[in-house]
């Protein structure tokens, strides 16, 4: 805990040494993967690793914008890929079995990941559900349903959807100049979600209500509806990410979204976003995915099996969880004990 | 051990931070007879349970336990020693069944490393038997009626062989006939040479089962009275006996009442029964009773907080009805809750965040905060009420208590804010003297400006002092109602306290 007499300015100086450290591990996971892919022969910096970090950034891009504001919220939403898979597979079967054209079948998929968003909302603010149960059942009604989505006109049999249309593909590998096109809407996604959070009044208030929920319904902040707003936020967001990634497949795929299930929350955890809320932004989590992207990706360029970077994934997500709750529990815990207020 | 059994307190003292919770206190309890821990809120009964019980440390003295010093260092060892300290708040598994609970920490084993279901039967009902209980020890703990679960972790202390068993306002949650089944088993565990400690502020009861009285006040032992040669004046009189200093004969009061602003009538919550008042413009009004007595229920009420379920509040002569904080607030309605760490502030944000909270929206240029305007409305409420700190950007939780206070004092009146009714919930909880002394001035100048204040506390002194009238609640209900020029401790006491 930070003392009596430590002024303002330190408190923002150590605000911002959060970013400065998630650059510092950025650059030094990239020297470790130049280093590392150097001795093997091979090299770290192409074109190619740089695109892959990129576009393999935007579905999970997605994900982590609406994750994020959630928790900061103080929420969480287990369903958000499986949600947004469903709303893949409702864009995939709206395209291809009910011939809809694709703004459509885009608005269509969007809506119901909303329904979605707006359900969970209703099972955690309403009925008092914990978020955790709550959503976690609502990703396998989810799955469920994309399996029947993807069932459709096929007497019964699931499988993947492909489907082709020229926008849907250009939204998924098409480029402006240079750049592709996904790239230019996640910049404009995560600058547009930056501002939301830390300049309007919305941001603020999300933030009251995750650094204390009482306190903020008791100055009269109706946390009723930005909690709903948050959640059908995360699930569209969630649909957004299934979409580039059915785009770019081409498909609307049984298995999308799976290796990203948790992807939103463990970079929002990596960058510096609080479990408990109340604490982070969009710049902590756009580094936090970035650190997370380049760490896979490099490994896969390095050459280590496929299946230890899973187990690596994993152990950061502890460490960043591990970090986040001594930041968080162990001072307040202190100061339970230290003003006689913590009972048995 | 067959030494008498005791538990002797030698000095005690504690501290935290801003107040003095116990000083200088000596007493012993002696096995075979029940001594009454007896004091007004805050007068530092639950730190000396506490501390009995392991789960905190006294700063200074010691504890004797059959004429043994012993120190705990937590709650395991102070029950390993034979300490059990029964509370207010059950501490069972109420999944589980009454002889799970019983025998937890001690579960018999068979020899393959089993539960022995059968060994826990028989011994948990061998238990029951001897108390003369009829519960079933298979019964699941969840389902039992509250008295028999008290019941339950009183066997439990008895069978982990405690020699000293102290409660926590046992009756609080009680009917009658379950306070008579609690009072034979109090016997009964007197009878077998425990020494038990009651704490509870219910004159009544002291005067049928105790046989010494302690009384504390503001953390100090004031005196040690035998029951059976006491009287319940006697008693209150050494409750609130202490000197008003100066702190109140200097307030600069105000004089003038304007019309009323506030009228409740036959107000109703799950909580609180047919409570009428009604406050003026300029006026404090003190709302005393002991805790429980359904004082936060009403401000909570007032501000949209609880579900109103009957009556009406009239503001400014139109009836209103809140369902939610914020629609309070827009109507001039402001609340500075009883707990400023989790109901008031957010801990973890600045000066600036937690004073502009309720008036973000127009704090705004489109949707976007103007910096400048949250800082300027930060800074004013900071010089209005001399909070101390270095900038406006400090946090809540690096202020102290008294600083944290202000923070949401100029949070309900800054200039963006139209507050015609306060409603201060235990306002100067945990704040130091010289702190306090400020926030009754405070109250007063807002009173000056028009504002009607509803002044909650549980420290008679303060309400009595500070309230131009004082209306005093028990129970749910409003008892009594008396102007300051009226109002004795003991007078409003005996209210708070009426059955």
């Amino acid at each position: 805990m930070k003392k009596e007499n430590s002024s303002g300015r330190s408190v923002r100086s150590i605000a911002g040494n959060k970013i400065f450290q998630l650059v510092a591990l950025f650059v030094v996971l990239v020297i470790i993967f130049t280093v590392w892919s150097a001795l093997k022969g091979g090299q770290f910096f192409k074109i190619t690793t740089l695109r892959n970090i990129l576009t393999s950034l935007v579905v999970s891009s997605f994900l982590t914008i609406g994750a994020g504001c959630l928790m900061i919220s103080g929420n969480i939403d287990l369903s958000q890929a499986a949600v947004g898979a469903f709303g893949s597979m409702v864009l995939a079967s709206a395209v291809n079995a009910w011939h809809l054209p694709w703004f459509v079948a885009l608005i269509i998929a969007l809506l119901l990941c909303a329904a979605f968003g707006a359900f969970n909302a209703l099972l955690v603010t309403k009925y008092r559900f914990p978020a955790f149960i709550g959503t976690l059942a609502m990703a396998s009604i989810a799955k469920g349903l994309m399996y029947l989505f993807s069932s459709i006109g096929k007497g019964g049999q699931a499988s993947n959807v492909a489907f082709s249309n020229k926008v849907l593909s250009f939204i998924g590998l098409g480029y402006v100049g240079p750049i592709p096109f996904s790239i230019i809407i996640m910049a404009v996604f995560f600058i547009a979600y930056g501002i939301l959070m830390s300049k309007t009044r919305f941001g603020m208030k999300v933030t009251f209500i995750g650094g204390n929920p009482e306190a903020a319904r008791l100055a009269g902040i109706n946390s009723k509806a930005i909690t709903y707003i948050l959640f059908i936020n995360c699930s569209i967001l969630g649909g957004v990410a299934g979409i580039f990634n059915a785009c770019r497949l081409g498909q609307g795929a049984l298995t999308a979204l799976t290796t990203n299930q948790f992807t939103g929350l463990t970079a929002a955890v990596l960058g510096g976003i609080s479990f408990g809320g109340g604490v982070g932004g969009m710049a902590g989590a756009f580094i936090g995915l970035l650190i997370l992207n380049t760490f896979q990706i490099g490994m896969n360029v390095v050459g280590v099996n496929p299946f230890w970077v899973n187990v690596f994934s994993g152990v950061i997500l502890l460490v960043a969880l591990a970090l986040d709750f001594i930041a968080k529990y162990a001072p307040a815990r202190r100061i339970a004990r230290k003003s006689g207020e913590g009972r048995i | 051990m067959e030494t008498a059994k005791s538990l002797e307190f030698r000095g005690i003292g504690k501290s935290f931070p801003g107040v003095r919770a116990l000083d200088n206190v000596s007493f012993k309890a002696e096995g075979g007879k029940v001594l009454a821990l007896l004091g007004e809120n805050g007068a530092g009964k639950s730190t000396l349970l506490k501390i009995m019980s392991g789960d905190q440390r006294a700063d200074e003295g010691e504890i004797l336990l059959n004429g043994v010093p012993v120190v705990f260092n937590d709650p395991q060892s102070a029950i390993a020693a034979g300490i059990s300290v029964i509370y207010q708040e059950r501490q069972l598994i109420p999944s589980m069944s009454v002889m799970e609970n019983l025998f937890a920490g001690a579960l018999p084993k068979t020899k393959s490393g089993l539960l022995d279901k059968r060994k826990l039967y028989k011994d948990a009902k061998e238990l029951i038997e001897k108390f003369g209980l009829a519960i079933d020890p298979r019964e699941q703990v969840g389902r039992l009626n509250v008295a028999y679960q008290q019941m339950v972790e009183i066997m439990k202390a008895c069978h982990r062989d405690s020699d000293i068993i102290a409660f926590d306002e046992p009756t609080a949650p009680l009917t009658d006939s379950e306070i008579r089944i609690l009072f034979d088993l109090i016997r009964k565990l007197k009878a077998d040479g425990k020494a038990v400690i009651y704490v509870s502020h219910r004159m009544a009861e002291i005067f049928q089962v105790t046989d010494e009285i302690v009384v504390l006040k503001d953390g100090r032992f004031v005196t040690a009275l035998k029951t059976a040669e006491t009287n319940e004046a006697e008693l209150i009189k050494a409750m609130v006996g202490r000197d008003i200093g100066d702190t109140y004969a200097n307030l600069s009061r105000n004089t003038k009442f304007g019309e009323v602003v506030l009228e409740v009538r036959n107000l109703k919550t799950q909580f609180i029964h047919d409570v009428s008042f009604q406050v003026r413009k300029g006026e404090i009004v003190g709302l005393a009773g002991l805790v429980g007595a359904g004082r936060t229920e009403v401000a909570r009420a007032l501000f949209g907080a609880d579900q109103v379920t009957g009556g009406e509040i009239v503001l400014e002569g139109k009836p209103v009805v809140f369902k939610t904080p914020r629609e309070a607030i827009d109507k001039g309605i402001a609340l500075c809750p009883e707990d400023r760490k989790e109901q008031g502030l957010v801990m973890g944000r600045s000066i600036k965040d937690n004073v502009a909270m309720p008036v973000v929206n127009e704090l705004c240029r489109g949707i976007f905060i103007i910096k400048e305007e949250m800082a300027k409305l930060a800074e004013k409420s900071v010089a209005k009420y001399s909070i101390k700190t270095p900038t406006i950007e400090k946090l809540a939780v690096e202020l102290s208590g008294g600083n944290q206070q202000k923070v949401i004092l100029g949070r309900w009146t800054s200039e963006k804010m139209e507050t015609k009714v306060l409603i201060l919930d235990e306002p100067t909880k945990g704040i130091d003297v010289g702190t306090k002394a400020e926030i009754y001035q405070t109250v007063c100048d807002l009173a000056k400006q028009g504002i009607a204040v509803i002044f909650i506390s549980s420290e008679l002194t303060e309400v009595i002092n500070l309230s131009d009238r004082i209306i005093v609640m028990h129970n749910g209900h409003i008892t009594g109602v008396v102007s300051r020029e009226e109002a004795t401790e003991e007078k409003v006491l005996t209210l708070a306290m009426l059955e």
